[in-house]
């Protein structure tokens, strides 16, 4: 019940559900249940980038030649990029953490969330290079009515879950009264519904949410404006194809029945409920595009461009993970976005790469006999 | 390697095989996954990392044989494959999601 940082008893971690099995106790990936999350790690450390590689000077001369309209475009969009990363950084470790039950998934959850700090620092990155003063920009995602309606839609399921776990944790299982909240049931099926829709929104998050502001991003930069911001963005969607793919795992591992079989009942009977999770967040998305091109819209996208989009990549993702599709478009109305979102081209830093002469400690060990031929003592 | 095949019967096992798209058909080798390989005939389809950890290459595969040299990290559901890494084994007959 209690969460435990070294849980003391002896159990097979082999034999535990991905969630709500015993706390994790030693971090072995000597065997793995799912190693598919360790796959993961690996992939996402090789990805590894800092914000301050990317040069941005050009981008404060062209944010200055943007017209007012566009300027609010770009900076609505960069404070949506902020909240979401913001949300990203911290919750899968305070979510999913206390309730994670295998080493290689707990270990993946905490690299995914150490990836989104990064990108949350690009942001400051990007807003110090194009403006003077960063603080109103920052001050006003806390204060403006439309990035706030999108802060509550992005962190309800994680907030009710974190109340429940921690409710859990605390007083276990039972209807618990909570000053302000009411009654809360808590109980083993109410905990992983709620952890099942939890994955569920956060997958809607980056593999919807995000995109759509990757959109804006590279329409800028098909424009050739604001190219350093534009390639920052790239090496945060490389990211973030990465992290829909862990959560699209979960869901389906969950969905499958062959983690912990009562989620596969749980993800029958939330069909509607994750349906409608998909649906509610593109009708948002599709609000949020009005708002980003309320007093005009730019050479490449407008509002009903992008509501189409929002659209097109939901089918998609819904398509992902099980789902039928929810709208009628199905042609992607922006194909240009596919050459910005392409990994293959971003580059990578000679360190990275297995130049010998940059890394450290170089051993080449594919030698034979006759390399040495040459060699008289 | 994974390998997903279905019931209909494998064809003369040649290095140049059939795909079948809606009314189309084109021929592809097993030189190289089949995206590139559409995309040199026109066909338009959404990808991102082209190595097999997004998942936005994602087709169906409503039969024959495709094999993929390395395990992809994305999920691939029953029924799809993933166009940036598989290699086409046997003629085969795909579609999109929206198809």
């Amino acid at each position: 019940m209690s969460y435990s940082t070294f849980n003391r008893k002896q159990f097979d971690s082999m034999k535990e559900p991905m969630f709500f099995g015993e706390n994790v106790n030693v971090a072995r990936y000597d065997q793995q249940k799912h190693p598919i999350f360790e796959k993961l790690i690996e992939k996402q450390l090789s990805f590894f980038w800092r914000p301050e590689e990317v040069d941005l000077s050009s981008d404060r001369k062209d944010f200055q030649k943007l017209e007012e309209h566009e300027q609010h475009i770009f900076l609505s969009n960069l404070k949506y990029q902020t909240l979401l990363d913001s949300v990203q950084g911290r919750s899968p470790n305070v979510a999913l953490l206390p309730i994670v039950s295998l080493p290689e998934l707990e270990t993946w959850i905490e690299t995914w969330s150490f990836s989104e700090t990064i990108h949350s620092r690009s942001y400051t990155h990007i807003i110090r290079n194009i403006v003077n003063d960063p603080t109103k920009i920052f001050d006003d995602i806390t204060v403006n009515k439309e990035i706030t309606k999108r802060a509550d839609s992005v962190s309800v399921y994680y907030d009710r879950l974190i109340e429940m776990v921690s409710l859990y944790n605390t007083l276990g299982l039972g209807t618990h009264h909570v000053p302000e909240h009411g009654d809360i049931e808590i109980s083993m099926r109410s905990l992983k519904k709620a952890l099942y829709l939890t994955v569920a929104s956060v997958n809607v998050l980056e593999a919807i949410r995000f995109y759509v502001s990757f959109a804006c991003s590279f329409a800028f930069a098909e424009r050739t404006l604001m190219e350093g911001n534009a390639k920052i963005i790239k090496l945060i969607a490389r990211d973030e194809a990465l992290h829909l793919t862990g959560t699209q795992h979960m869901l389906n591992l969950m969905a499958s029945g062959k983690d912990d079989p009562e989620m596969a009942i749980i993800a029958q009977e939330c069909k509607e409920e994750m349906r409608n999770i998909f649906v509610e967040a593109a009708e948002q998305e599709k609000d949020w595009a009005s708002y980003l091109f309320k007093d005009g819209s730019m050479i490449g996208l407008n509002a009903q461009i992008l509501g189409q989009y929002v659209e097109y990549i939901t089918n998609v993702r819904m398509q992902a993970v099980g789902l039928d599709t929810a709208f009628e478009t199905k042609h992607n109305p922006i194909p240009w976005i596919n050459a910005w979102l392409v990994s293959d081209n971003v580059q990578v830093a000679p360190q990275e790469a297995e130049i010998s002469s940059y890394l450290v400690g170089q051993i080449d060990n594919d030698l034979s006999e006759s390399d040495f031929d040459d060699f008289d003592l | 390697m994974t390998t997903l095949t279905s019931n209909k019967p494998d064809k003369i096992r040649d290095k140049v095989h059939r795909v079948l798209l809606g009314k189309k058909q084109i021929l592809v080798t097993e030189d190289e996954p089949l995206l590139v390989q559409l995309e040199r005939e026109g066909i338009h389809v959404e990808y991102q990392c082209r190595e097999g950890y997004c998942s936005s290459c994602s087709i169906k595969l409503l039969w024959g044989q495709v094999e993929y040299p390395f395990e992809p990290l994305a999920w691939v559901q029953s029924g799809y494959m993933l166009a940036c890494c598989a290699i086409v084994k046997s003629d085969i007959e795909i579609a999109f999601f929206s198809d």
